[in-house]
């Protein structure tokens, strides 16, 4: 049972506090409801490059990260379509340095024309490096313009471009950070050796002064539902193919999300699933192949990705994952299959519970969805899942109308 | 009212400890395994890591030690490797198979109420392992994939060409593997291998988390009594023979960026100079805001990454200076690598920096000593070179007590200029 307390502030600032003494640390987390999903399509990339820029000053501060070292704490951010969250951990002695930090790149970050260049610049190099520069790296970006059409979730978070990157200058950073980093988007959350009340009071005293800023609505075009299947043929400098299907699914809080993870699980979780018993231990038709949710907040994917082993047909394989898919919608899972994924869920749960920057970005994900108590109530969510839910589920979504498909040919002589 | 808080100044900055008084509960099994008990964290979760001297540094092949070790899982006496992966999932056990340069082994993290089921399954897949042809045929497969696409990344074969010219191309630490090695490991070899140095007397355990109170009797009844079943040989030294020439590239058409990999061989955890070095190396290019970092990146922002490290191995050390940066940007990263070396070996570290770096590693020592992983790594850190606890201690003293002028001299010492090496991979 992980106990918590919440509450907001004037401003509009969501605060969840949870004492965990068995640490000498406090973590805390600060989710922008801010992701690549805000962007303008003809700026993609921005909410990323906002991250970089949060670290380079703010008013009073011109250094974040030397008073952090200072104080004897660590941080680090990420960004992906449907936020930007940072986090920090410090020891529990010197948490108010992380309040002073948060509070004041929360008020006024400076996004100078110096900064802005030089980030454009390191975001370009991870551009490439990550993506461009990578065997597989551009599959992103060419899978997911060919599954959404209209939805921005059609673009990745590093940009659809690099262009998009280079032409961003500090007025178009400062307009994204006012409609997207107010107050009433935040969402704080403190774990660790923290009392409730000095939890309490400190936000009051840092956070409390930041005026509630007007958030941007968000209005999101719809994605129309997929009514034909979508394919894509590249060719590349690798040395393997590997085939990628995508299927459009639920949104995060919709009824089948649990169903639909355990589903990937069953087929390709840990090394006991069914792709990589049938079609890498069986039939040496992959040399691996992986089944995920993208768990996204709007409607998401389901993705099954294989690399193939030499030889190996890509029709022929594909026709394979489809034989396995098939499965699913007319033979319920047996009993103890079901128990295994679920079990294995719980476990991970329990693992993920032992360390306090989990439970921070944990809970301030589940206040975001509207219930931080799921940290404690997702075990029994899922627990919950019958095997007709799971056929119900397979047949919804898993139908060639609504796949998209990707086929990311080795250009090596044969 | 409420009076508005100063942001101008940082609030007050208190002094922290890190927890490294941790108890560690040491027991011999009837053979000679060894036991290290570590009680820590609130979930009713163990971490259990086995450890063996089976690393590459075995290997009079290369492939051996790695293929061995991924084997393990592939099947055993009592299991198929389906029925074994199948079981690992069922009771939610996590594991983690790892084969390094000295040691090899592997790690599960499971409930704690699964003890007895785990250690079982754990025995089996150690000691028990059957090697089968068609299970291996697959890993060779999946092996070589995964070695043609390592070999289109920069930062691999800089890695790889790093280690080479380090350690020489016949010592085990440095040979490469190429495409034709995939084709000689066979069963036989992998059961010889396995036989000569998973050896169950020699086993160590280094245990953490909320341990079960029976855990050390039922490790003498699954493992207690188990005996090896081959003749322990001595461990291999070998020459280590670095390549005379320093500066070396790799040519990778059409790549965007270079790997750059700079450094040598160096002392390692067993000396006394040790812990200075690793903080000279914070200071260098260990941690955000680094010499390295604060020039390449954020200053010029040739790349979105540059790093320092050192680190140990049983027969010596080595510190390497990573990054991967913009193909145009190739020579005058370099330079600015070496002008930040210089800079150390000239210049003492001021005061104002000499302090984030401590307070940067009072920190760090804090999370290595917080929660059942940390604590289990950090002992093993120590362990593997012989050591304790107590290493860390003598690493925070120095820490807090090592002056500019000390930092000066290592950098001399062990900087210098003509015996680095500079591995780039990339397209010229």
């Amino acid at each position: 049972m992980i106990k918590y307390e919440k509450f907001s502030l004037g401003n509009g600032l969501r605060v969840v506090i949870h004492e965990d003494k068995s640490t000498p640390l406090v973590a805390m987390n600060i989710l922008y409801d801010a992701g690549s999903k805000d962007e303008d399509p003809s700026y993609t990339g921005l909410a990323h490059l906002v991250e970089h820029l949060m670290y380079c000053g703010s008013a009073n501060i011109p250094d974040y990260d030397q008073p952090l070292q200072l104080a004897g704490g660590e941080n680090n951010a990420f960004t992906n379509n449907d936020i930007s969250n940072y986090y920090l951990t410090l020891p529990s002695e010197n948490i108010e340095t992380g309040f002073w930090l948060e509070s004041d790149r929360m008020l006024e970050p400076l996004f100078t024309q110096e900064k802005v260049e030089i980030q454009k610049n390191v975001v370009i190099e991870e551009f490439k490096q990550r993506y461009l520069n990578q065997p597989y790296g551009d599959v992103m970006l060419l899978l997911r313009p060919l599954a959404y059409t209209t939805h921005p979730y059609r673009w990745p978070t590093i940009g659809s471009e690099v262009s998009h990157i280079e032409k961003v200058v500090p007025e178009i950073i400062k307009r994204f950070f006012d409609s997207h980093y107010t107050p009433g988007n935040a969402i704080l959350t403190l774990t660790g050796n923290i009392d409730y009340q000095k939890g309490y009071d400190l936000s009051e005293k840092w956070f409390g002064p930041v005026p509630g800023r007007y958030s941007q609505k968000r209005c999101l075009p719809v994605e129309p539902e997929q009514t034909g299947p979508r394919e894509l043929i590249v060719e590349r400098n690798v040395p393997a193919s590997s085939l990628y299907k995508a299927w459009h699914i639920g949104s995060r809080l919709g009824s089948d999300y649990h169903s639909m993870d355990l589903l990937t699980d069953i087929l390709a979780g840990g090394e006991s699933g069914r792709l990589y018993n049938k079609l890498v231990r069986e039939k040496n038709i992959f040399s691996e192949i992986n089944a995920f949710i993208t768990s996204d907040i709007d409607p998401g994917l389901m993705i099954i990705n294989g690399k193939l082993l030499k030889g190996s047909d890509i029709q022929a394989a594909e026709k394979s994952v489809n034989e396995l898919i098939d499965e699913l919608k007319v033979k319920r899972v047996p009993e103890k299959e079901l128990e295994k994924v679920k079990n294995k869920f719980e476990s991970s749960t329990v693992l993920s519970n032992t360390n306090i920057l989990n439970k921070a970005m944990n809970l301030s994900l589940y206040e975001l969805l509207g219930d931080p108590d799921l940290i404690n109530k997702e075990v029994e969510n899922y627990a919950a899942v019958g095997s007709n839910e799971v056929m119900e589920s397979a047949l919804r979504y898993l139908d060639e109308k609504n796949c998209t498909t990707l086929y990311y040919l080795s250009a090596e002589k044969k | 009212m409420t009076i508005p808080p100063d942001r101008k100044f940082q609030p007050s900055v208190f002094p922290f400890n890190a927890r490294i008084n941790v108890p560690v509960e040491e027991r011999i099994l009837n053979n000679g395994a060894s036991l290290f008990l570590m009680e820590s964290g609130t979930e009713d979760i163990m971490r259990m890591e086995f450890v063996f001297r089976a690393g590459m540094i075995q290997e009079h092949l290369p492939l051996l030690a790695t293929s061995v070790n991924m084997m393990l899982t592939e099947g055993t006496e009592k299991y198929s490797s389906e029925e074994l992966n199948t079981i690992l999932d069922y009771y939610g056990i996590f594991i983690n198979q790892v084969a390094e340069k000295d040691n090899a082994g592997l790690t599960v993290y499971f409930l704690n109420r699964h003890l007895e089921k785990v250690l079982g399954i754990v025995r089996e897949i150690l000691f028990h392992p059957v090697f089968p042809e068609k299970e291996l045929r697959t890993l060779i497969n999946k092996r070589l994939s995964w070695f043609r696409i390592n070999k289109e990344k920069v930062h691999h074969l800089a890695s790889e060409q790093f280690f080479e010219s380090l350690f020489g191309s016949h010592h085990p630490y440095g040979r490469q593997v190429l495409e034709r090695d995939f084709g000689e490991i066979n069963s036989a070899l992998l059961r010889d291998f396995h036989t000569r140095f998973y050896i169950p007397e020699k086993m160590a355990v280094i245990i953490s988390g909320r341990i079960h109170e029976d855990t050390v009797n039922m490790f003498q009844k699954y493992f207690g009594e188990l005996r090896s079943q081959g003749n322990y040989i001595e461990d291999f030294v070998g020459q280590i023979n670095g390549d005379s020439t320093r500066k070396k590239h790799i040519n990778k058409k059409g790549a965007l960026q270079t790997a750059l990999r700079i450094g040598s061989t160096a002392i390692n955890k067993r000396h006394p100079d040790y812990p200075g070095l690793k903080i000279l190396n914070v200071v260098l290019g260990g941690y955000f805001g680094s010499r390295l970092m604060k020039n390449l990146r954020e200053d010029k922002g040739y790349t979105y990454g540059i790093q320092s490290t050192v680190s140990s191995l049983d027969l010596c050390g080595f510190k390497v200076i990573s990054t991967e940066v913009g193909k145009a940007y190739t020579d005058l990263a370099a330079d600015e690598i070496y002008r930040e070396v210089l800079r150390l070996q000239s210049e003492p570290v001021p005061d104002e920096e000499m302090k984030v770096v401590r307070q940067y590693m009072s920190g760090e020592m804090v999370r290595m000593f917080d929660g059942p992983f940390a604590i289990a790594e950090s002992f093993k850190a120590a362990w593997e070179f012989g050591l304790d606890f107590s290493y860390f201690k003598d690493l925070m003293e120095k820490v807090m007590t090592i002056t500019p002028d000390e930092i000066t001299e290592l950098a001399r010492k062990y900087y210098k200029i003509e015996d680095l090496y500079e591995i780039t991979a990339g397209e010229r």
